[in-house]
C-alpha cells in the first residue's frame, strides 16, 4: 500500500489548486447569481484554463495533449470543484468525449476532431443523447419495448445521414463546437441495434440550439437544447459501427464514456464537500451562540465531524477508483463511488447549512449554492437508475463467477 | 375520548381556502415568470384578497370582529394556503395569531377601542411584534443560564410618553405592517409591551434583504429589520402590565408555531401532490414511473411523513386550545408545539427533495415549482431558532430543566 503522489499528480493538484483559487472561486458566487444563468458565458475562464491545460487535460501524449493519468484527473477535478463545481465540470465533460475519441475514433476523426479541440482554447464538446421523453430508458432501455429510448431519427442519404428531432439538458450545448449525437438508425429494434453514435459540428446545416436550461444549480454549467431539422451529417462522422449503440461505439475505450463520467462526478463531489467543510468549520470557529464559539458547542462539534469523515472517506473511494482505471481495472466500483458521492455531498453541504442556520434569517450565499449544486447530481445522472444499473452489473458478474465456480 | 372528526365548519374552511389556492394562488405564484427570477416578490394582491376572505382576522375572536378560529381551524387553513404560496400564508398568519393576542388578551377596552376599529376595517392592516432578537434561541444555552436573548430594545419613561430605542435585526411582517408590539427592557424595571403605529417618528423599518448577493434572504412572509431612535408613544400605549404583557405576548406567539408548521407542512403536500401526478403520466422503463418500485418507496416516504407531521401539528394546536388535557395527562407536557415545527421542517425538506427526484431534470429547473418547494423547505428548516437549537428546548423539557432568571 502506498497512498504518496508521484510528481506529475502533485504538479498537477498544485496547478489546479492555484487555479481554482485565483481564477474560479473568486468569480463562483457573481456567475451563480447571473439571472437566467446563461449570458454572456464566461469563455476567458475556460481559456485561461485551456492554457494550463485543463480543458485538453485527458488528450494522450502521443496525440499532443498533457495526457494526464486518472489521478491526477481526478486531483485536478477536485480542486477545480473546490472553486466551482460547474466550472470544473465545464472543463472535465470534455476529457470524456477526449477518452472517447482517443480510443474509438479513426484516424481521420481524430484528425478532423482532436487537432482543432487541441488548437482552440474555445473548442468544447458535449455528448446529445437525452430527449424529454428518454432519459433513464436510454441507460437501462427495457427490454419488452424497443420503442423505449431517444427517437432521434436519422435517415442514410448517400454519403450522408439527415437527422430529425430533439435533444435535451445537453452538456455544453449553448457552448460546445462539437457533439457526440446518439441517434436511431433502426426505429422498429432496440437502441442496442437501432442506435449510431455520430459526431455533429456546431456548424452542421439544419443543426442548431434551443433553449437554454435555467438551472437551480450548476449555473455557470450550460445544458441546452439540440434541435435537428435535416441536419445533415456525413457518413464519416459515425463513431464506431452503425446501429450498434453508444455503448459499443465506443469498443475499445474502457477507459472513457460512462466509467469515466462515473468518477467525473464523484471527484466533483470531493471538491465541493472539501469547500463546505472549509467553510462550515471557519464559520463554527468565528460566530457565537450563547457567549461560546459554535465550533465549542457539542452540537456542531458533531455535525463538523461527520462532515469531515465523510469527505474524506470519500476522497480514499475516488482516488483508489483513479488508481483502479491507471491499472485498468474496471469493475462496480466506478458505478459505486458515484453513487455513494451523490449521498455524500447531499449530507456534507446540508451540515453546512445546518451550522450557517444559526444566523437566523440570512444565509451565507455560497452555503446555499453548495447545497443547490449538489442537488444536480441526484437529477441530472440518472441518479436512482445508475444505482439500479451498477447492481445489474454485480449481478451479472456474480453470475459469471458463479459459472466459473461450476 | 379520542375524535378526529372535524366539524363541518372546518371541512368548509378548508375546502373554501383550497379552491381559492387553487384558482387564484397557484396559477400567480408557480407561473415560470414568476419562478424563474431570484426575487419573487410578495404577492400582495392575493395578500389582500385572503384578507378580505377574512384570513387575515381568521384567528381574532368574532366578538371583535374576527373569524373565531381555534388553534387547530387556523392550522387547517394554514396548510391550504401554504400549500400555494408560503409567503402569503406567513403574512396571513403572523396578523392573525398577533391579533388574537393584542386584541382579544391584551388591550383594554379603552385601547380596543381605539384600535380595533380601524385594523379591523382596512384590509391591508398587518401586524408586527419586535420582540426577542431571533439569533438568541434558549437552545444553545443548553442546560446553562441564558448569557443572551430577551428584549434588545431600551424603553424609558419620560413623563407621560415612553422613549424607545434600539434596533432588531428582523422582524416578520415589518415590510407590511401598520401596527407593531414592541418589547423592550426598561432599565432595572420590568420588560414592557408597547404599541408603536408605523408612522411613528423614529420608528425606521428597513429594506428587506435580498435573495442574491454575499448573504442572502433566509425568510419567508415580509420581514425586515426595525430600528427605534428615540421613538416617543403615549404611556396610554403600554399593553398589559409589564411583565403580564410580555408573558402574554410570548404566549400568543406560542400558540402561532403550530401554524407556522402548517404551512410547511401546506408546502410539502403540495411538492408530494405534484410528485404523484407526475409520477403516474411519465413513463420510462417500460411503464409509468409511479410502478416502479423506486418511484413507489419515496411516495410511500413522503406520505407517512406528511400523516405524522399533520397528526403532531393538530395535537399541538388542540392542546394549546386545551391546557386542561394537558394537566389530566391526557396529552404530553412536552412542548408539542416546538416538536411539531422542527419535526415538519426536517420531513417536508426530505419530501420536498424526494418529490422533486421523481421530477429527474425538471426538478432542477427554475421555471418549474419543484425547485421552488426545495429551496422554501430548506428556508422552513434552517430559519429563525435552527433546528438542532430548537431540539435541545425540548431536551430540556424532557430533562425537567428549569432555567434560572437571568441576572
Amino acid at each position: 500500500m502506498d497512498f504518496s503522489l508521484n510528481e506529475e499528480q502533485r504538479h498537477w493538484q498544485a496547478e489546479a489548486r492555484k487555479f481554482s483559487d485565483e481564477e474560479l472561486r473568486p468569480r463562483s458566487l457573481e456567475r451563480d447569481q447571473i439571472e437566467g444563468g446563461f449570458e454572456p458565458w464566461n469563455w476567458d475562464i475556460i481559456e485561461k484554463g485551456s492554457r494550463l491545460g485543463f480543458r485538453t487535460l485527458a488528450v494522450p501524449k502521443e496525440w499532443g495533449g498533457p495526457g494526464a493519468d486518472f489521478v491526477s484527473q481526478a486531483l485536478v477535478m477536485a480542486e477545480l470543484a473546490r472553486g466551482d463545481s460547474a466550472m470544473s465540470k465545464a472543463f472535465s465533460q470534455n476529457w470524456k468525449w477526449s477518452h472517447l475519441i482517443a480510443s474509438a475514433c479513426t484516424t481521420d476523426q481524430k484528425e478532423r476532431f482532436l487537432k482543432p479541440f487541441l488548437a482552440d482554447h474555445r473548442y468544447v464538446m458535449g455528448r446529445g443523447i437525452t430527449e424529454p421523453n428518454a432519459g433513464s430508458d436510454n441507460r437501462m432501455p427495457p427490454e419488452n419495448d424497443p420503442k423505449a429510448g431517444y427517437r432521434l431519427r436519422a435517415v442514410r442519404e448517400g454519403d450522408h445521414w439527415i437527422l430529425n428531432g430533439e435533444k435535451c439538458f445537453i452538456a455544453n450545448g449553448s457552448v460546445g463546437s462539437l457533439f457526440f449525437v446518439d441517434a436511431r438508425t433502426n426505429p422498429d429494434v432496440n437502441i442496442r441495434q437501432g442506435g449510431t453514435l455520430f459526431m455533429v459540428p456546431k456548424t452542421t446545416p439544419g443543426f442548431r440550439i434551443g433553449k437554454v436550461f435555467n438551472k437551480r444549480g450548476w449555473r455557470f454549467y450550460q445544458n441546452a437544447e439540440l434541435i435537428f431539422e435535416n441536419a445533415r451529417v456525413p457518413h464519416v462522422n459515425v463513431v464506431g459501427q452503425v446501429g450498434t449503440g453508444s455503448v459499443k461505439a465506443g469498443k475499445g475505450d474502457t477507459t472513457g464514456g460512462d466509467i469515466f463520467g462515473d468518477l467525473e462526478l464523484a471527484a466533483n463531489a470531493l471538491g465541493v464537500c472539501d469547500d463546505a467543510c472549509q467553510l462550515a468549520t471557519g464559520f463554527a470557529k468565528t460566530h457565537k451562540r450563547a457567549g461560546r464559539r459554535l465550533i465549542d458547542h457539542q452540537l456542531t462539534q458533531l455535525k463538523i465531524n461527520e462532515m469531515l469523515a465523510l469527505t474524506e472517506a470519500l476522497r480514499s473511494y475516488v482516488m483508489r477508483v483513479a488508481w483502479q482505471h491507471d491499472r485498468k481495472e474496471h469493475s462496480a466500483n466506478a458505478g459505486l463511488v458515484m453513487n455513494w458521492s451523490t449521498d455524500v455531498i447531499q449530507r456534507v453541504t446540508r451540515l453546512n447549512m445546518e451550522i450557517h442556520g444559526a444566523e437566523g434569517c440570512v444565509m451565507n450565499a455560497r452555503v446555499d449554492k453548495l447545497v443547490r449544486d449538489a442537488m444536480v447530481w441526484t437529477h441530472l445522472a440518472g441518479d436512482t437508475v445508475q444505482r439500479v444499473k451498477v447492481l445489474r452489473r454485480i449481478d451479472k458478474s456474480m453470475a459469471a463467477a458463479g459459472a466459473n465456480a461450476d | 375520548m379520542y375524535n378526529l372528526h372535524l366539524t363541518p365548519e372546518q371541512l368548509e374552511f378548508r375546502e373554501t381556502v383550497r379552491d381559492f389556492v387553487e384558482s387564484e394562488v397557484k396559477p400567480a405564484a408557480l407561473n415560470p415568470k414568476r419562478l424563474e427570477p431570484f426575487e419573487k416578490p410578495l404577492l400582495a394582491n392575493l395578500v389582500d384578497k385572503a384578507a378580505q376572505m377574512g384570513l387575515r382576522t381568521l384567528a381574532l375572536s368574532e366578538e371583535a370582529g374576527g373569524a373565531g378560529a381555534d388553534g387547530l381551524t387556523s392550522c387547517i387553513v394554514m396548510e391550504e394556503l401554504g400549500a400555494g404560496d408560503v409567503d402569503v400564508a406567513a403574512v396571513l398568519a403572523q396578523t392573525a395569531v398577533l391579533a388574537r393576542v393584542l386584541f382579544d388578551r391584551l388591550m383594554t377596552p379603552a385601547q380596543r377601542g381605539r384600535w380595533l376599529p380601524a385594523f379591523v376595517k382596512d384590509d391591508r392592516c398587518h401586524l408586527a411584534c419586535v420582540g426577542v432578537d431571533s439569533g438568541t434561541g434558549t437552545g444553545w444555552s443548553y442546560h446553562r443560564p441564558a448569557v443572551e436573548g430577551g428584549a434588545v430594545l431600551v424603553a424609558v419613561k419620560q413623563g407621560n410618553d415612553w422613549v424607545i430605542n434600539g434596533a432588531l435585526p428582523f422582524v416578520a411582517n415589518a415590510n407590511v405592517a401598520k401596527l407593531f408590539a414592541v418589547q423592550a427592557r426598561t432599565g432595572a424595571g420590568a420588560p414592557v409591551t408597547l404599541l408603536v403605529s408605523r408612522d411613528a417618528p423614529g420608528l425606521t423599518v428597513r429594506e428587506p434583504l435580498r435573495a442574491v448577493g454575499e448573504v442572502i434572504r433566509w425568510h419567508h412572509g415580509a420581514g425586515a429589520g426595525v430600528a427605534l431612535k428615540d421613538c416617543r408613544v403615549p404611556a396610554d400605549n403600554l399593553l398589559g402590565e409589564g411583565a403580564k404583557g410580555a408573558a402574554a405576548l410570548d404566549a400568543g406567539m406560542a400558540w402561532g408555531v403550530p401554524q407556522v408548521a402548517a404551512i410547511n407542512l401546506g408546502l410539502g403536500r403540495a411538492a408530494f401532490e405534484a410528485a404523484v401526478d407526475y409520477s403516474k403520466i411519465r413513463r420510462q422503463g417500460g411503464r409509468n414511473i409511479i410502478e416502479h418500485q423506486a418511484i413507489g418507496t419515496k411516495l410511500a416516504d413522503c406520505a407517512i411523513r406528511l400523516e405524522l407531521a399533520r397528526n403532531l401539528i393538530w395535537k399541538s394546536a388542540w392542546a394549546l386550545d386545551h391546557p386542561e388535557a394537558v394537566a389530566d395527562r391526557s396529552v404530553s407536557g412536552l412542548p408539542l408545539h416546538v416538536m411539531a415545527r422542527v419535526y415538519t421542517a426536517e420531513v417536508v425538506n426530505e419530501i420536498a427533495l424526494l418529490s422533486a427526484e421523481c421530477f429527474g431534470a425538471m426538478g432542477v429547473m427554475r421555471d418549474m415549482p419543484l425547485q421552488k418547494y426545495v429551496h422554501d423547505s430548506m428556508v422552513f428548516r434552517h430559519a429563525e431558532d435552527s433546528d438542532s437549537a430548537a431540539k435541545l428546548q425540548v431536551a430540556e423539557s424532557v430533562a425537567g430543566y428549569q432555567r434560572p432568571m437571568a441576572a
